[in-house]
């Protein structure tokens, strides 16, 4: 479960202060499929960082099973999220000059998981994205879709809790999206990973669980989910 | 993250920019290749100067002097007070003077009981030299025998160490009987006559005056005319042109007393007789060449030992490798910039890669250690470059460079493993240092900016 509360986030100082949270708070249940909808510049993104330790916001709380993660360390975070979390992003960042295979193996790496046990759970996920023939190739010679496929087997392979997507169809066109939004919910109902989708397509948020509608760094309306 | 897999992600992060990691590898390269052959050659001219010295030289030996200048800047320079035991000619260098030792001096060294095999410096100037069976005449340098090395013969037999041949015994050099084109065993036992001439006598202007009354022109001439003496020697054996010896110019030697003969005679008269530049010794077994030479230097004399000359000798070939170290060192101290610059380029290239791997979890610790690790490689890489030409260069050159300095088999470069892999390891430590501050840069980039590029 993962309870935000009253969160506030500031960048700039003083004159310039720009808030792009402003007292956020809302329950995702486990297992849940949850978009974080709104126009760019309205802190979904911010709210996504927040949420996954990578940003500190000045206020509130982000207790994830009964973790505050605010109040960790960053080391402590750093390792949370490597257990705990997978990203997903609209630009894939795969590392283009690596084989498939070694960017899958990236979090495992990170997550300091025995060598022995990584190939195992590397062909798994590949073979979860069908990748598998493309184990040995360089990430730069895939396609649109096969790198987010890619992205997706690399956040999956560390059997995360959270999945974050951040805009996962922005950049391919709308057959390959609708393969990826397929593949990211399949995995969420077969796995019970939460998923949290950050998009601004309306389509793909109406399939979600829950939708969390954010304007100027405020919630404006939450749909399917429970507002604590 | 493992140790292990930051170092093969570093490694293949740097595969996969070859260009540039050679590039930079290389500078450093230049920098390990200088050192490399530094090394070894200090390491190979120290090796033949021992080896020379423990063929040489007896550890016992001792060479006294007066003047202690002559072991400083080879005789003192400038107006001095006049002395009969100083000298404008000895030292052989233009402008220097030198106060040398006399009888009194060699009498004194001989009653001190702790020194053998007293022989002074003779010098010999023969006017020419002939063999028996050939009606030419020769001109060569004489020397004499020195006891204290082990000469080897291309024929006929030499006495052990710490014997003198015979006085009417002459060793002639391989090349000088070449020159006879003789072979060395029928030179053996040849009978060898050098011719010298006294250093003019001195003839005051009252002779002179009697002379040209008694004879004329040439009864005065004959008076100035210097009195010439033929010394005969038998061929002893012929010496081999060692690579190993000091006085590797070929000489004729003859005896220490038959050397004294013969100085004694062309001396005779002159203001030259009984003075020496220096006197060579042998410290008696058991006693210490050291304590001894302290004691003559609280006498006023200046002494050498064995020890001394090994360490002068080492001294010129450190200082001569220092000096090309030196300038390895500042190829190194320019190519940390040149990791510095790699590095930093690599981190500005890599900024959405490095906010991927802080979003999944990799800590600060492990992203600056991986591109220290990158930084590692590039010096492993360029140390391993350096050595390896050096090494490959340096071994193919070696014969050629013996040859160019005529030191027969002794190789000049001697690359030790040891040093070559302390080299590497060193540069690997430098390249560290210098990948320090860009893999600062790395671990502090703020996740959520870099995520933000492309």
């Amino acid at each position: 479960m993962i309870e935000i509360s009253h969160i506030t986030k500031t960048y700039g100082k003083k004159k310039n202060a720009f808030t792009a949270l402003n007292d956020v708070s809302f329950t995702i249940p486990d297992g849940a499929s949850v978009a974080v909808v709104g126009r760019s510049g309205s802190g979904k993104s911010t709210l996504m960082h927040a949420m996954s330790g990578l940003d500190r916001p000045e206020a509130g709380e982000v207790v994830i099973d009964g973790n505050n993660i605010l109040t960790f360390k960053q080391k402590d975070v750093d390792k949370f999220r490597s257990n705990k979390m997978a990203f997903i992003f609209q630009s894939f960042f795969v590392q283009a000059n690596e084989s498939c295979y070694n960017n899958v193996s990236l979090p495992l790496e990170i997550a300091q998981v025995p060598t022995r046990r990584r190939r195992t759970k590397i062909l798994r996920a590949l073979e979860a994205v069908g990748l598998t023939d493309k184990a040995k190739s360089r990430a730069r010679d895939l396609s649109g879709g096969q790198k987010q496929r890619l992205a997706i087997a690399r956040a999956i392979v560390n059997e995360p809790t959270i999945l974050f997507a951040d805009e996962p169809t922005g950049n391919l066109d709308s057959v390959t999206g609708m393969q990826i939004e397929e593949l990211l919910f399949s995995y969420n109902r077969k796995h019970g990973t939460t998923l949290i989708i950050v998009t601004h397509d309306h389509e793909m948020a109406k399939k979600c669980d829950m939708q969390i509608h954010i304007k100027d760094g405020k919630i404006e309306s939450i749909e399917g989910g429970v507002k604590s | 993250m493992r140790r292990a897999d930051i170092i093969k992600r570093a490694g293949r992060n740097l595969r996969q920019a070859k260009g540039r990691t050679i590039l930079t590898s290389l500078a450093i390269a230049v920098g390990a290749f200088t050192l490399t052959a530094a090394l070894a050659a200090g390491q190979g001219t120290r090796d033949y100067a021992a080896k020379l010295l423990q063929n040489n030289v007896d550890p016992q030996a001792i060479f006294v002097v007066k003047d202690k200048s002559l072991f400083e800047q080879g005789g003192q320079t400038g107006l001095r007070e006049y002395d009969p035991d100083v000298s404008t000619t000895a030292t052989g260098r233009p402008g220097a003077t030198l106060k040398q030792m006399n009888q009194q001096d060699v009498e004194y060294l001989e009653s001190r009981g702790d020194l053998a095999q007293i022989v002074p410096v003779y010098t010999l100037n023969p006017k020419w030299v002939t063999i028996e069976g050939n009606d030419k005449k020769y001109i060569g340098s004489i020397d004499y025998y020195d006891a204290t090395i082990l000469n080897e013969t291309k024929s006929g037999t030499l006495p052990p160490i710490g014997q003198q041949i015979a006085d009417s015994d002459i060793v002639l050099p391989e090349k000088y009987i070449e020159t006879l084109g003789i072979t060395p065993d029928n030179a053996l036992g040849k009978r060898v006559k050098v011719l010298f001439a006294q250093q003019g006598a001195q003839v005051n202007q009252q002779e002179l005056q009697a002379a040209l009354m008694r004879g004329g022109v040439d009864e005065a001439a004959k008076l100035v005319k210097p009195a010439e003496k033929e010394f005969e020697f038998v061929v002893k054996a012929a010496a081999k042109t060692s690579t190993m010896s000091f006085g590797s110019t070929p000489r004729m030697l003859v005896s220490a007393n038959a050397a004294k003969m013969i100085n004694d005679y062309q001396t005779a008269g002159s203001d030259a007789a009984g003075k020496y530049t220096g006197v060579s010794a042998v410290a008696k077994p058991g006693k210490n060449p050291d304590e001894i030479k302290k004691q003559l230097e609280a006498k006023g004399y200046a002494a050498q030992t064995a020890k001394d000359a090994q360490a002068l000798l080492f001294t010129i070939a450190n200082t001569l490798q220092g000096i090309v170290v030196g300038f390895g060192l500042l190829t190194l101290f320019a190519s940390v910039f040149g990791i510095i610059n790699t590095q930093y380029i690599s981190v500005l290239e890599r900024t959405s890669q490095i906010g991927l791997m802080k979003a999944l979890g990799m800590s600060r610790r492990s992203i600056a250690a991986l591109f220290r690790y990158e930084a590692a490689w590039i010096g492993f890489l360029g140390g391993a470059i350096g050595a390896l030409v050096a090494y490959t260069v340096g071994t193919l050159m070696n014969p050629q460079i013996s040859k160019w300095l005529d030191i027969g088999d002794n190789a000049i470069l001697k690359f030790e493993p040891l040093h070559m892999i302390g080299l590497i390891a060193a540069l690997v430590i430098i390249a560290i240092v210098a990948g320090w501050f860009p893999a600062r840069k790395a671990a502090r980039l703020d996740p959520i900016e870099a995520l933000r590029t492309e």
